[in-house]
């Protein structure tokens, strides 16, 4: 069990403390204060669960598959040069399109269903993970690949066994800038490309006046976002105890 | 005449437009242990990345067991100097060895995987194979590295300075352990070092590299009774007479440089 971070609580509580004071002195409609947020999350806790639930499962389908096509394949680019120099260019050029620019075509290939929102994740959490894994692999001391040589494996076994779990600890940064975009762009694309969704929910809420019903959304969506990228933070210690334990990283073999 | 093990025949090579090996000859009989040294940047490193395949000579001709050089070939076992990067900190130990039998084919897992642990155990590992790298200091990761070298049944062993990084005491330690590991599995050994003292200890014989581009100066035989022993044939006669021929011998290249 980790400590609790007391003086983060604490500046927390001010936080919300300060919010509740200045709406209550202002007395405006629209600036609800924490109480009746939290009133609100409350009693709409139903509907925003379920709602986050669908934003929730369409980040994680779109990074999945973000994942699974960019890691190898930024390991190939990374590696091969004729591929280095064919892709790198295109990559660096798609990499500031932001996501709701490529929303329309999203909807014009994919439609409003799922499909065109987890294009747009798909497509956003591509960048960060590619662009990872390319580093990650040339950042890998060329010794290693001598070691497999020497050992008489084939590139692609070298490659898999020795080249991606060296680079993991890059690609490991890059899958959790992903994460936090894929949330993000997940209410993005329900916003854009309406039909459910945690995004939805805010969008009816500001369009109906339900003010403090939006806020109570906005702090479920922070609440979420939080503990889904603590539980990247936990993957990642777990899963690169090696790596901390030789570069005396952060809470060690944590 | 029998074929010799490894056999390198006027092996020229340059990297980068600098010609490292110059015109270098050298063969290793069946069980022998072979010391290569040579001045501190003479090209030992390139000459051990050449006779292992790992780079194509750009004339001449590395031979294995009668087979010319192309990639490392089956038989043959590298030791690595920097043992931390040799091995693969996300396995642990025991994995480390399984992984240099990838290529052994007609064995079993299981029995991989016993082979593995008897070869921790031939370097006295036997309580730390679930251990991984990291947690086990800088000499027991040289002897997984030794274990992983070994467990593939290679006939020649290759090793890059593979002491070079650990401390006085654990040197000694490792130094007869690859001795008696040698004795004991039979296997023809070409040691890389820039310590003199070590390579005519280790060695049946000696082999002096000149400065770059290399190429062989003296071939030396070490008539030294065995088993070694760290403090009798360190000061036997005819060890003090070797190492000051061999001293003199690298000196005199140092002033010529």
């Amino acid at each position: 069990m980790r400590r609790l971070n007391v003086p983060a609580i604490v500046l927390g509580l001010l936080l919300l403390g300060a919010w509740e004071l200045a709406a209550r002195a202002g007395q405006n409609s629209f600036f609800p204060p924490f109480s009746t947020v939290l009133a609100a999350l409350w009693a709409n806790g139903g509907v925003i669960a379920a709602q986050i639930v669908d934003t929730l499962r369409r980040a994680a389908i779109g990074l999945a598959i973000a994942v699974a096509v960019m890691v190898p394949f930024g390991a190939l680019i990374g590696r091969v040069r004729f591929l280095g120099d064919i892709f790198e260019p295109l990559v660096n050029m798609l990499r500031p399109i932001p996501p709701p620019a490529v929303a329309p075509i999203a909807l014009l290939f994919a439609g409003t269903g799922d499909a065109g929102k987890i294009a747009m994740i798909v497509y956003t959490c591509a960048f960060p993970i590619l662009i990872g894994a390319i580093d990650g692999v040339r950042a890998n001391h060329p010794m290693l690949t001598n070691v497999g040589r020497s050992l008489r494996l084939s590139r692609l076994e070298i490659m898999a066994f020795i080249d991606l779990p060296a680079a993991m600890p890059i690609i490991m940064t890059g899958i959790r800038l992903a994460v936090a975009a894929a949330l993000l762009v997940s209410v993005i694309a329900e916003m854009l490309l309406t039909t459910n969704g945690i995004g939805v929910y805010l969008l009816r809420s500001q369009e109906n006046f339900r003010i403090a019903d939006g806020l109570a959304g906005v702090v479920a969506i922070a609440v979420v976002g939080f503990l889904v990228n603590d539980l990247f933070l936990r993957l990642d210690r777990r899963l690169l105890a090696w790596h901390y334990a030789t570069t005396g990283g952060a809470e060690g073999q944590g | 005449m029998t074929v010799p093990v490894l056999n390198a025949t006027n092996v020229t090579k340059s990297l980068g437009g600098t010609p490292i090996i110059g015109g270098l000859t050298l063969s290793a009989e069946q069980g022998e242990f072979i010391s290569v040294v040579g001045p501190s940047g003479c090209g030992k490193t390139t000459l051990l990345t050449c006779l292992s395949g790992l780079r194509n000579v750009d004339a001449g001709e590395v031979s294995f067991e009668g087979q010319k050089l192309d990639g490392p070939p089956d038989g043959m076992a590298l030791i690595f100097q920097d043992y931390s990067r040799s091995l693969l900190p996300w396995r642990r130990n025991v994995d480390n060895v399984l992984f240099g039998m990838r290529r052994m084919t007609g064995v079993s897992a299981q029995e991989k995987r016993a082979k593995a642990m008897e070869m921790l155990a031939a370097v006295g590992l036997s309580k730390f194979e679930t251990h991984f790298p990291w947690q086990v200091s800088g000499g027991m990761q040289q002897r997984v590295a030794i274990a992983r070298a070994l467990a593939a049944r290679p006939h020649l062993l290759l090793l890059d300075e593979p002491l070079a990084a650990v401390d006085a005491q654990t040197r000694a330690d490792i130094q007869d352990l690859l001795l008696s590991l040698a004795r004991q599995f039979q296997k023809t050994c070409l040691l890389v070092t820039h310590d003199v003292d070590e390579a005519i200890y280790m060695a049946d014989r000696v082999i002096v590299l000149s400065n770059r581009p290399t190429h062989v100066i003296a071939d030396l035989q070490v008539p030294l009774p065995k088993p070694r022993d760290q403090i009798a044939t360190r000061s036997e006669p005819e060890f003090l007479r070797l190492r000051e021929k061999v001293l003199t011998l690298i000196r005199s290249m140092r002033t010529a440089a």
